[in-house]
């Protein structure tokens, strides 16, 4: 009930014309950076962060909670028109809703996928209402020996869930390890890795290396690769309207989507490539047409993976707001925002800043249905968006890059580091290192650090400190679980598999 | 397994070493930082010899892959770097360090935007100039100035009374 | 293009503007044209709020035309601090933001530059810091906590912001007082007091100390006891005893202060004081402080000097007794 009340207040905060206004420019101008390829939600929100000097914190994240969840529905639609995906988190989205718009059902892919996001949107932000002051009200029992074996546990499910691809995310994640240590140790005043650079001694900021990786990398990539062919972008035919069949393929994958991308959002390090991946493969397991999957495009591969991007989307926000713990490049970008404010994310959030928490909830729901609106009826604006030429859109890319962060610091300095993480982020897209584990890592990674440490000074040095409190002991057993059981699982399903094989062949 | 057959892959192995490199490095940075009497438990340099030592494991992971024959996509791998155009781009990066100091946001950017338009293709640079100088002036104004972002004023921006 | 001659042409006419407002029978009269102020750190932290503020006082108050602000964060002042000494030397109409923050930070990063290098105009306003335990701690005086400490430091975590910070320093004074050992202090530093809160509130930690302004709703909320504040006198409004008063003899001011550049004319030096002494009488910044809520200390000129001496002393020597300078 309480939760209710606050949430109704919340909405007296976002109903407000101005941060109406806040909402629609943030939807809009998340909806147009998710469409161009490249160019994500953190990005845009690390050259927005300025405006945290002259706007009050509540507008101010009312419009970044809008270009992050703009940013999903942008990317859908790069995906299915283009195969470009705009948003990593839309790559699954591609795979069949580029194939729906080649055989001429681009408008019922888009329908689905929009709608789809506003309803997995919906559950995820009634998600955030009602768990976060779960969260909350737990939370202060996080000491640092908790915080410690938490992210622990994150970083152990990232590296299982990482796959093939895990050294190089890993190699990703350590990479942003250094980047963080760079700069003055907190519990010692010792500097780190400046290599007598006074400039070092603050550390690395977060902003920096986002827009050198994800900006300044980007350009150079699609630079060096012009010699490639363009991807062509398929002309959108056929109506926006779903017949009764695609309505009725689509319900389901959408709670089904929903289900899994919520929770495993708001886990720490669960992102959004895994419950996309995820909701693939079950629609696909689960279809009843599954000759369309990979040939003419199953619209339940584009219903269950794009509600689940959106589901997780929110589910990110519960541990962000509730615990302080990024669990994504973008929420990584919105901490440094708060910090900028002299806000801290956390158990006391919700507690010191009811009016900002809920009425950033309530824009939310705001945001999905302006959303909703934007991406179908008005999709065809977002098709000419697609058709800016390369060289203003990227030359103008980089004239905002200066100005994100050399207007922060005046410093050359911060504009050679620039572009050297430029010329990494190159290298690491060109060699297919994912980038924002780099991000993840540069916070997550000190702040790992800083709570071993204190746990350890709290505790005189005693190491069972993080066994001996229950809390702890079982998020390092957790963390244990992620990483041995997908093995574990993974062996026994191979015995089976080489089990139910052999009577054949024998 | 397929990638065993494989040629080892040269780039890829180059990227590993390069790991490796810097896992050297940060071990080296590590090394040099001043071990503080205070906190002995735990102190400064624990968690950095630890990165090292992953960074170091995880390039010689790389290597090891890159020799069963790297794992960069064949697309990838056909494409060849159009250096011309990364020449271009990257003159523009560093017109825009070495100018921006003395000529100010405006100006040091207008050239970085047509130098970095002109690596995409763009074969109009009168053009570009404009419009760049444009989408500068806007971003100055519009943004860094209402914003009170100290960005640099130069020569335009004294004459347009910024 | 700019050339070598028009250069020239404009130090010309600079130097013959900093003769006409450096003369000394007007200066204390004129208004200054424009007055340029550094702040060694990001937008938005304490010392560019008080610049910000500042400006907004002289130029309501018509004392200035206007106000240039210049922002060189990095290290505590440490990036910003050389750059002030060298290249700002000898401007009439200039002053850098600080504090004793920066001290500190000067002191622990081995700066080649020295705060006294400056020319201290004013110390303008000051925070104290409070002691707190988190409200079901057997601790109920400062008595209590300094009784707690004496027996064995290494049960008494008590959590502030940055090594080597205003907290931190605070709580070396405090064990130097009571004769314990400031090594053998438990410090457990957070990125400040905001964050460290919640670590006191779920008593993970003994106690915590910070800027009476972070923990106070927490205070007023009874969620936390504060046991003591670092001010020299009891403060009207706050219900909370000195250390001094129990008994722990230290006082400690996060103060902050305007600096000159080296090389200005003792004249010039003279007028930038009258104007920072006219800008501190008057109501619109004693309103903005009282919003703000910080305490005026106003000191001035040679006094202020003495001071800036005494506090690189007093901060140099606990700084080494906490093993983070040499």
């Amino acid at each position: 009930m309480e939760t209710l009340s606050q949430l109704a207040n919340g909405f007296a905060i976002a109903l407000t014309p101005a941060h109406l206004l806040w909402c629609l420019v943030g939807t809009t101008l998340g909806t147009a950076i998710g469409v161009l390829p490249g160019l994500g939600p953190a990005l845009t929100i690390a050259l927005l962060l300025p405006i945290t000097f002259k706007v009050e914190p509540t507008a101010a994240f009312i419009l970044f909670a809008g270009i992050y969840y703009g940013a999903m529905y942008g990317g859908s639609t790069t995906s299915i028109l283009l195969n470009t995906p705009g948003e990593s988190a839309t790559i699954v989205t591609a795979l069949e809703g580029n194939r729906m718009a080649r055989s001429g059902r681009a408008g019922a892919a888009l329908a689905t996928s929009a709608i789809g996001s506003f309803v997995a949107g919906t559950i995820g932000t009634i998600g955030i209402t009602f768990l976060a002051p779960v969260v909350v009200s737990f939370a202060l029992k996080f000491g640092p020996a908790e915080y410690f074996s938490l992210m622990v546990m994150a970083f152990a499910t990232v590296s299982a869930v990482l796959g093939s691809s895990a050294v190089r995310g890993l190699t990703s994640l350590f990479f942003g390890f250094y980047l963080g240590m760079i700069g003055v140790d907190l519990q010692t005043g010792q500097a780190r890795f400046t290599l007598g650079i006074p400039e070092l001694l603050d550390g690395v900021n977060v902003i920096v290396v986002a827009v050198g990786l994800f900006a300044v990398g980007e350009t150079l990539y699609v630079a060096a690769r012009r010699h490639a062919g363009k991807d062509e972008i398929v002309p959108l035919r056929g109506s926006l309207y779903m017949t009764r069949e695609e309505w009725s393929r689509s319900w389901k994958p959408w709670l089904r989507g929903a289900a899994l991308g919520f929770p495993i959002g708001a886990l720490p390090a669960g992102g959004a490539e895994i419950p996309t991946f995820l909701s693939y493969w079950i629609e696909k397991r689960l279809s009843k047409k599954p000759e369309e999957f990979g040939t003419v495009g199953a619209i339940e591969g584009v219903a269950g993976p794009e509600a689940a991007n959106n589901a997780s989307a929110a589910g990110v926000l519960v541990p962000m707001l509730t615990l302080g713990l990024p669990t994504s490049a973008t929420a990584a970008i919105m901490l440094s925002a708060f910090q900028s404010y002299g806000i801290n994310p956390g158990p006391l959030l919700l507690q010191n800043q009811p009016a900002l928490v809920w009425g950033l909830i309530a824009s939310l729901y705001i945001a999905n249905i302006m959303l909703l609106v934007l991406n179908l009826p008005m999709v065809g604006i977002w098709v000419r968006v697609l058709k800016i030429p390369a060289p203003l859109l990227y030359a103008g890319i980089l004239v905002f890059a200066t100005i994100g962060t050399y207007g922060i610091s005046n410093s050359p300095v911060d504009l050679i580091l620039l572009y050297l993480l430029g010329a990494v982020g190159f290298l690491m897209r060109r060699f297919d290192f994912p980038t924002a584990p780099v991000i993840i890592g540069m916070i997550l990674g000190p702040l790992a650090e800083q709570n071993f440490r204190q746990a350890m000074t709290i505790s005189d040095g005693d190491w069972t400190v993080f066994f001996r409190q229950p809390l702890s002991a079982t998020l390092l057993a957790l963390a244990v679980v992620g990483l041995v059981g997908p093995r574990l699982y993974a062996l026994y399903a191979a015995r089976r598999l080489r089990d139910a094989a052999q009577p054949g062949e024998a | 397994m397929r990638g065993r057959e494989r040629a080892p892959a040269l780039p890829e192995t180059a990227i590993g070493l390069g790991a490796l490199a810097f896992a050297g490095l940060v071990l080296w940075q590590a090394w040099e930082i001043p071990v503080s009497p205070l906190y002995a438990k735990i102190g400064p340099s624990v968690f950095p010899y630890a990165t090292a030592g992953g960074l170091a494991v995880l390039a010689l992971l790389l290597v090891a892959q890159a020799a069963r024959g790297g794992w960069q996509a064949a697309e990838e791998r056909e494409v060849a770097l159009d250096r011309r155009a990364l020449a271009f781009v990257v003159a523009g990066l560093l017109a825009n360090v070495a100018l921006i100091g003395w000529l100010g946001f405006t100006a040091a950017s207008t050239v970085m935007f047509v130098l970095v338009a002109r690596g995409f293709g763009s074969r109009t640079p009168l053009r570009d100039g404009a419009i760049g100088s444009a989408v500068a002036l806007v971003a100055y104004f519009g943004f860094a100035k209402a914003l009170g972002v100290n960005i640099g004023a130069g020569l335009v921006e004294r004459l347009l009374g910024g | 293009m700019l050339t070598k001659r028009d250069l020239l042409k404009a130090s010309v006419a600079l130097g013959g503007l900093s003769l006409l407002l450096g003369r000394p029978e007007r200066a204390a009269a004129q208004m200054v044209d424009q007055l340029q102020i550094f702040v060694p750190a990001a937008p938005g932290g304490g010392w560019d709020q008080t610049a910000r503020t500042m400006e907004q006082v002289l130029k309501a108050e018509k004392l200035i035309g206007s106000a240039q602000i210049t922002n060189v964060p990095g290290a505590g002042g440490a990036v910003g601090l050389p750059q002030f000494i060298n290249q700002w030397r000898g401007r009439p109409n200039a002053l850098m933001v600080g504090g004793l923050v920066m001290v500190g930070a000067l002191i622990a990063n081995k700066s080649p530059v020295k705060i006294t290098q400056t020319v201290p105009i004013a110390r303008l306003t000051g925070e104290f810091e409070v002691l707190v335990v988190p409200a079901d701690s057997p601790l109920k005086t400062a008595k209590d906590f300094a009784a707690a400490l004496k027996t064995d430091p290494k049960k008494v975590s008590v959590a502030g912001g940055s090594a080597g910070g205003t907290d931190h320093i605070l709580l070396g004074m405090i064990g130097k007082a009571l004769g314990v050992a400031p090594r053998d202090l438990t410090y457990v530093a957070y990125a400040g007091g905001g964050p460290a809160l919640a670590a006191i509130l779920g008593g993970h930690v003994t106690a915590g100390i910070s800027g009476f302004g972070e923990f106070g709703e927490q205070i007023k909320a009874g969620k936390l006891r504060a046991l003591a504040i670092s001010a020299g006198e009891r403060q009207p409004d706050i219900d909370v005893p000195t250390l001094k008063e129990e008994g722990i003899d230290v006082e400690l001011f996060n103060w902050r202060g305007v600096f000159a550049p080296p090389g200005i004319s003792a004249a010039q030096r003279e007028s930038l004081i009258a104007l920072i002494e006219k800008m501190a009488n008057s109501n619109a910044w004693k309103e903005e402080l009282r919003k703000r809520d910080w305490t005026p200390i106003l000191l001035t000129g040679d006094a202020y000097a003495k001071f800036i001496e005494n506090e690189n002393e007093r901060v140099t020597s606990v700084l080494k007794d906490l093993g983070l300078a040499s």
